[in-house]
């Protein structure tokens, strides 16, 4: 094997590994500061496919404009859910949140699906590019400016959202309840509105995703299962409710999956994936980056 | 400036508050004593929001707080320094501090108060990059009651905070509550510790079984018959 396969591979994977670590990302987060372990993640990535296709296709508005209408949308769509579901949950339930709370995300994802299969039909609604041509990146190699593009767009929206937890009053208050949530109402942080803004910022990242690769993944309303199952893959190897590892855990996992499909051939990336996953849970179940420091966005 | 009204208040099927009525005047330096599990603790979780009273009622500044939520107590002008200190452990001093005034929107304001809060405990200046888990017993103190400051609270309730710490250390918080008090902050000072604390507050109130027993100002407290006999044989002044 030759320097450039290399360098291919390794390109193919960083380029997978930004849809990973936008989707992770939030996952981690809503773990993290919400203790909600959200197995809908992939719905919400969904949300931003279908309003970036309807923005686009049948209100056409240019690429970057139907994307952000999306990511706006599946921010909306956040706060909705979380005043609706998880903000009625809390009040009820005090012991078993953290079950309760996966239960209320299974069941929300089921009736997404369904309820998306009833409204849009089982059809798939993509399309072929946002953007036309190619970047021809080594002479061997040349990748659409779509995913280009769409790679641009998530590591802008990780850096974007790393900014906006460090350095900004609110991203402060948000790591705030991660680590302590009673310290966090005594310094005056109204914990309802931060839970539902997290909320709708998880939202966002995963409906930036769906919106930003519309085509390569088309809206469907089953196209969430794959996006979350990976989303859990790539927490579960950094260490849940760890967003910055989780955003490094990304690009790992596109990475080995990008080289083990090369070595090992088609349909063997899942296998390598999920290997690596089980020798880590035998060996150090709390993850790559776990560690008993409490924060959501702490190394 | 804060009432306490036959106040009853507990935790499940537990009451631990039987009819507690205390109050506090602007610029007082106030002192809640008693035995472990008398109730202290209790009376200052209900006062800033954290527990919800069953009976009675709370008058801070003329107005009911009683049943609020505590991130509004806490807007109201109320700083609360538990004993678990509450810390946001994996943030810089300064963070934690910042924190503090979070609902101080004007820059300005919030640069004068970490100033001050930096000059009262210069200690804490010096560890600013530092995470707060990784600070001393005593540093971790500081920042606790340095971050109940930064709102510039009109009162501050302080539980317990010479507990865990070296006599040396005890002296230096106490200090730091005399300085805050003579610049004319309003206290409300949880202690078990009765001979030292009587030695610095203005009055006191003595809770047993959650009950105030007794009450009085210091002068007075430190001479009754009955606290000498049941808190002060043994204890050795630190001041």
């Amino acid at each position: 094997m030759d320097l450039s396969t290399v360098w291919d591979l390794f390109v193919t994977g960083i380029l997978r590994g930004g849809l990973y670590a936008l989707m992770a990302g939030g996952l981690a987060l809503l773990f993290g500061v919400m203790n909600i372990c959200n197995f809908a993640h992939g719905e919400l990535f969904i949300i931003g496919s279908y309003m970036a296709y309807f923005a686009h296709v049948t209100f056409g508005l240019s690429p970057l404009l139907a994307i952000l209408v999306a990511t706006l949308g599946s921010f909306v769509a956040g706060i909705l859910i979380e005043k609706t579901f998880f903000s009625t949950l809390r009040k009820t339930s005090k012991g078993e949140w953290v079950m309760n709370a996966f239960l209320v995300t299974l069941g929300l994802s089921v009736v997404f699906q369904n309820g998306a299969q009833l409204i849009w039909g089982v059809k798939y609604r993509g399309i072929t590019q946002y953007w036309e041509g190619t970047i021809q990146l080594t002479p061997r190699m040349a990748i659409a400016a779509d995913r280009a593009v769409a790679f641009l767009i998530s590591i802008g929206a990780i850096v974007l959202f790393w900014l906006f937890m460090r350095r900004t009053q609110i991203g402060r208050a948000i790591r705030a309840v991660s680590q302590n949530e009673r310290g966090a109402m005594l310094v005056g942080i109204n914990l309802n509105n931060i839970h539902t803004l997290t909320f709708a910022l998880g939202s966002m990242l995963a409906g930036l995703g769906g919106a930003s690769l519309l085509s390569l993944i088309p809206a469907y309303p089953f196209a969430g299962v794959k996006p979350n199952i990976r989303s859990w893959f790539v927490v579960t190897v950094v260490g849940l409710g760890n967003v910055g590892g989780a955003i490094i855990g990304g690009f790992i996992v596109g990475l080995l999956e990008s080289f083990a499909y090369y070595f090992l051939g088609q349909g063997w990336q899942d296998v390598a994936s999920l290997v690596m996953l089980i020798l880590l849970l035998l060996f150090k179940p709390s993850g790559l980056f776990g560690s008993e420091v409490k924060g959501v966005l702490e190394r | 400036m804060l009432q306490v009204n036959n106040l009853q208040a507990g935790y499940g099927g537990l009451q631990v508050l039987w009819d507690v009525s205390l109050s506090v005047s602007e610029g007082e330096f106030v002192a809640l004593i008693g035995p472990n599990g008398a109730g202290k603790t209790t009376t200052l979780r209900t006062i800033a929001g954290l527990v919800k009273p069953r009976s009675g009622g709370v008058t801070f500044m003329g107005r009911p707080v009683d049943g609020l939520p505590a991130y509004q107590i806490s807007r109201l002008g109320i700083s609360f320094v538990t004993e678990e200190l509450d810390l946001f452990e994996s943030m810089s001093v300064r963070e934690n501090l910042l924190l503090g005034a979070y609902t101080i929107q004007d820059r300005r304001k919030k640069q004068d108060s970490l100033d001050r809060v930096l000059q009262l405990f210069p200690r804490l200046g010096e560890r600013e990059k530092q995470l707060a888990g990784t600070l001393s017993g005593g540093e971790r103190k500081m920042l606790a009651i340095g971050r109940g400051l930064m709102s510039d609270p009109r009162l501050l309730l302080v539980d317990e905070p010479s507990l865990g710490l070296a006599p040396k250390l005890v002296l230096s918080v106490y200090e730091a509550l005399l300085e805050l008090h003579r610049r004319g902050v309003t206290i409300l000072l949880v202690e078990q510790n009765v001979n030292t604390t009587l030695h610095i507050v203005d009055r006191g109130y003595v809770m047993e079984q959650g009950k105030i027993v007794l009450q009085g100002t210091s002068a007075e407290l430190l001479a009754d018959a009955y606290l000498q006999d049941t808190y002060m044989g043994t204890d050795v002044s630190l001041v």
